[in-house]
């Protein structure tokens, strides 16, 4: 305890890059999953259906992320009787709620599909499911794709919430760093630095796609 | 194993999760109140003023909304004092919310901003308003109605956000929960019952935040 | 009759082997699972000098970690290390996350309601530590003050209690934010292990950290889930032995240079 902060210990957090990436990026990939179908069944002509996915988003955009991290890693194996290790927990609780906001995206750039395109569709006698399959999922993909990339910078920010239950990703490290070294001059900024370093290429990046994407569609996202 | 859930308990106690409730609506609302005035300067700056104010503006948005806000609160708790300012708690998450809703608020009122013709300015000018009057009837007012979806959105993810506050000791509900989550050791119960106040208040807030709308765009207005 | 007696004989013939097979002796416990899988996975806290520390290369080391492998060790288990803040030690195990923590949980009748103490494996004292220009020296000293403690501690349930009314309570998540807010000056002093202490010290001597008030002693000792009870024996067990050859009592110096004091059983 008490040593100064070298090359040591700004090895250590690199070395917990992966672990926050692969996170934010299993999450990802979870949420894409859940986020689909979230999205599909906020448009289907069933309202219970649409009732569900409603009350999922809202569900998850209106509690903190935190508390979804506590209740999930602390009351999955209370609630379900399944036991589950830390990696799986928390990659689930962060697929949930990737699902609904990524739904919740992926639903206002497939409603931005003008009306005509599924009456033209509908008019090939093509059914719902083809419709959306054939003809709006590609150009809804295409139109998300700016604050999709804006959203998965907001979640490779939200993984470093994870370090509040102890699990070892960037800023854990971080804290970890601090405790060893007594200097959160030096290791909070330069944690700071890092994930500016990870973010902000993504952010640039979504930005400039969404310059080419047509901006009088309307969606904007602020994330 | 065999879990028994002991909701009882938290009821028990539900006088003091309210006081934690009041709180962090309390420090959401000064930090909202606060972060709008910070974006509006930032906002007006960033669009009208001279080149290094838009630079020092664009580096400021960037940077917070570019690393995550749980490293924000540390910086402004721990590393601070090191260089001698020295924040109570409340006042760190005060000012850490408060730069945070700031810099995400000013890119949605930058928005809203830019999103005014040029002609109605150029007619203002034309009718002899001073330059004041104008910001505030032509470009303001109006900027506001339109991006105020968005603006709520972001203030009710402010308020959500506001639960990782408690790391840095800051009292507010997440951390009167954990105080009583780890004396009774009924977390799940507690976690479970403090979820379910965010969503009541993100509901509550969202329903607030539209009788404000109508309370100060649409009341006694035709258009 | 003949054809009976065959028949009957024929019968147990085919009914024992059903009964070794469909009869378990028992349900299976936490220590079956553990032998089966051979893994133990053991909650611990290394932001908590000395009992769980992260060493030089970033791997878990400290008196109770130590303990932790060479009890799987002995126990012939893989160890899998389950890393815990203060407030996470109870959850982590009463989740399933882990089969035992061992993370100087100190022994309160508190605590005993929700999960079960093995016996001691050490002694602890909690003291009001900071720096040299903060004043204090006796209880009513405390008034005004901003006092630093983490939660689910022993300090948490004990400082409450003797502080008195107008002392500012500062509650931290874990001990390593504790320690911060009180090198940060963020807190007057803060209450935790008087190990925590003397690493602390150690570590900052600029700020000539130093010991004001005694709050408690107490014995901490590892825990298991209610119900299971053959772990609980193993691990008894276990300190058992390891009291009698000296490990224990080596292993408590090499990490906190202090003498084991005499470890009482329950």
């Amino acid at each position: 305890m008490g040593r100064s902060f070298g090359t040591g210990e700004f090895l250590f957090l690199l070395k917990a890059i992966p672990s926050t990436l692969l996170l934010s990026l299993g999450a990802l990939a979870g949420g894409a999953i859940v986020g689909l179908f979230v999205a599909i069944l906020r448009i289907v002509p069933s309202r219970p259906l649409r009732w569900l996915a409603t009350s999922y988003i809202g569900l998850f955009q209106g509690t903190p992320v935190l508390m979804q991290l506590f209740v999930t890693y602390y009351g999955l194996a209370v609630l379900f009787k399944i036991q589950v290790d830390a990696w799986p927990a928390v990659l689930l609780a962060f697929s949930l709620y990737s699902g609904a906001f990524l739904g919740e995206i992926w639903r206002g750039s497939i409603e931005a599909i003008p009306r005509a395109q599924w009456e033209a569709a509908e008019c090939l006698s093509l059914g719902f499911p083809k419709q959306l399959w054939y003809v709006i999922l590609l150009q809804a993909a295409r139109i998300s794709i700016p604050p999709t990339v804006g959203f998965a910078v907001q979640l490779i920010k939200n993984t470093s919430i994870a370090a509040i239950i102890g699990f070892v990703e960037l800023t854990r490290a971080g804290q970890l760093m601090t405790n060893a070294t007594f200097e959160p001059m030096i290791v909070y900024p330069i944690v700071a630095a890092l994930y500016f370093i990870l973010c902000w290429p993504l952010s640039l990046v979504a930005q400039t796609l969404e310059r080419h994407i047509d901006a009088a569609l309307g969606i904007k996202q602020h994330f | 194993m065999n879990y028994v859930f002991q909701f009882n308990v938290v009821w028990d106690h539900l006088p003091e999760l309210l006081e934690g409730a009041l709180l962090t609506i309390q420090l959401s609302a000064t930090a909202m109140a606060l972060g709008l005035l910070v974006a509006i300067v930032c906002a007006y700056g960033k669009s009208a003023g001279p080149p290094p104010v838009r630079w020092l503006v664009a580096a400021y948005v960037e940077l917070i909304r570019n690393t995550p806000f749980l490293v924000q609160i540390f910086i402004f708790y721990f590393s601070l004092p090191v260089i001698g300012i020295r924040l109570t708690a409340n006042t760190a998450a005060l000012v850490a919310m408060t730069v945070n809703l700031g810099a995400y608020a000013a890119e949605i009122v930058r928005a809203g901003i830019e999103a005014i013709p040029h002609g109605q300015v150029e007619a203002a000018r034309a009718l002899g308003l001073k330059r004041l009057q104008i910001f505030r009837f032509i470009i303001i007012f109006p900027a506001l109605k339109t991006v105020y979806p968005a603006l709520a959105s972001q203030f009710i993810l402010l308020m959500l956000s506001s639960s990782v506050v408690s790391t840095i000791s800051a009292v507010e509900l997440t951390a009167i929960t954990n105080s009583l989550a780890s004396t009774t050791f009924r977390s799940f119960e507690f976690y479970f019952v403090a979820t379910g106040l965010y969503l009541a208040m993100a509901l509550g807030f969202r329903a607030g935040l539209g009788a404000i709308y109508w309370a100060v765009f649409q009341r006694g207005r035709t258009a | 009759m003949k054809i009976g007696l065959r028949l009957m004989m024929l019968a147990m013939l085919v009914a024992m082997p059903a009964m070794l097979v469909a009869a378990p002796a028992r349900a299976e416990s936490t220590l079956d699972k553990i032998l089966k899988e051979k893994k133990i996975r053991v909650a611990i806290d290394v932001g908590n000098p000395p009992f769980g520390i992260l060493d030089k290369d970033g791997q878990p080391d400290g008196s109770d970690v130590a303990i932790a492998r060479q009890m799987a060790k002995d126990m012939g288990v893989e160890l899998e290390f389950v890393q815990v803040p203060s407030t996470g030690r109870i959850p982590a195990l009463l989740a399933g996350r882990a089969d035992v923590t061992i993370a100087s949980i100190s022994v309160t009748t508190d605590r005993a309601k929700t999960v079960m103490y093995c016996n001691p494996n050490g002694a602890l004292q909690i003291v009001i530590f900071g720096p040299k220009g903060v004043a204090i020296k006796t209880p009513a000293d405390l008034v005004g003050k901003r006092i630093g403690i983490t939660r689910a501690t022993l300090e948490e349930a004990t400082v409450p209690k003797m502080a008195p009314q107008g002392t500012n309570i500062v509650w931290f998540d874990d001990i390593s934010a504790t320690i911060q807010a009180m090198l940060s000056g963020q807190v007057d002093a803060v209450a935790m292990t008087s190990f925590a202490g003397k690493t602390v010290a150690d570590g900052n001597p600029d700020k000539q950290i130093e010991t004001k008030l005694p709050v408690t002693t107490a014995f901490y000792g590892p825990i298991v889930r209610p119900g299971d009870f053959e772990l609980r024996q193993w691990i008894n067990t276990w300190l058992f032995l390891n009291t009698q050859n000296g490990t224990l009592a080596s292993l408590y110096k090499k990490y906190t240079g202090l003498d084991l004091p005499p470890l009482p059983v329950f």
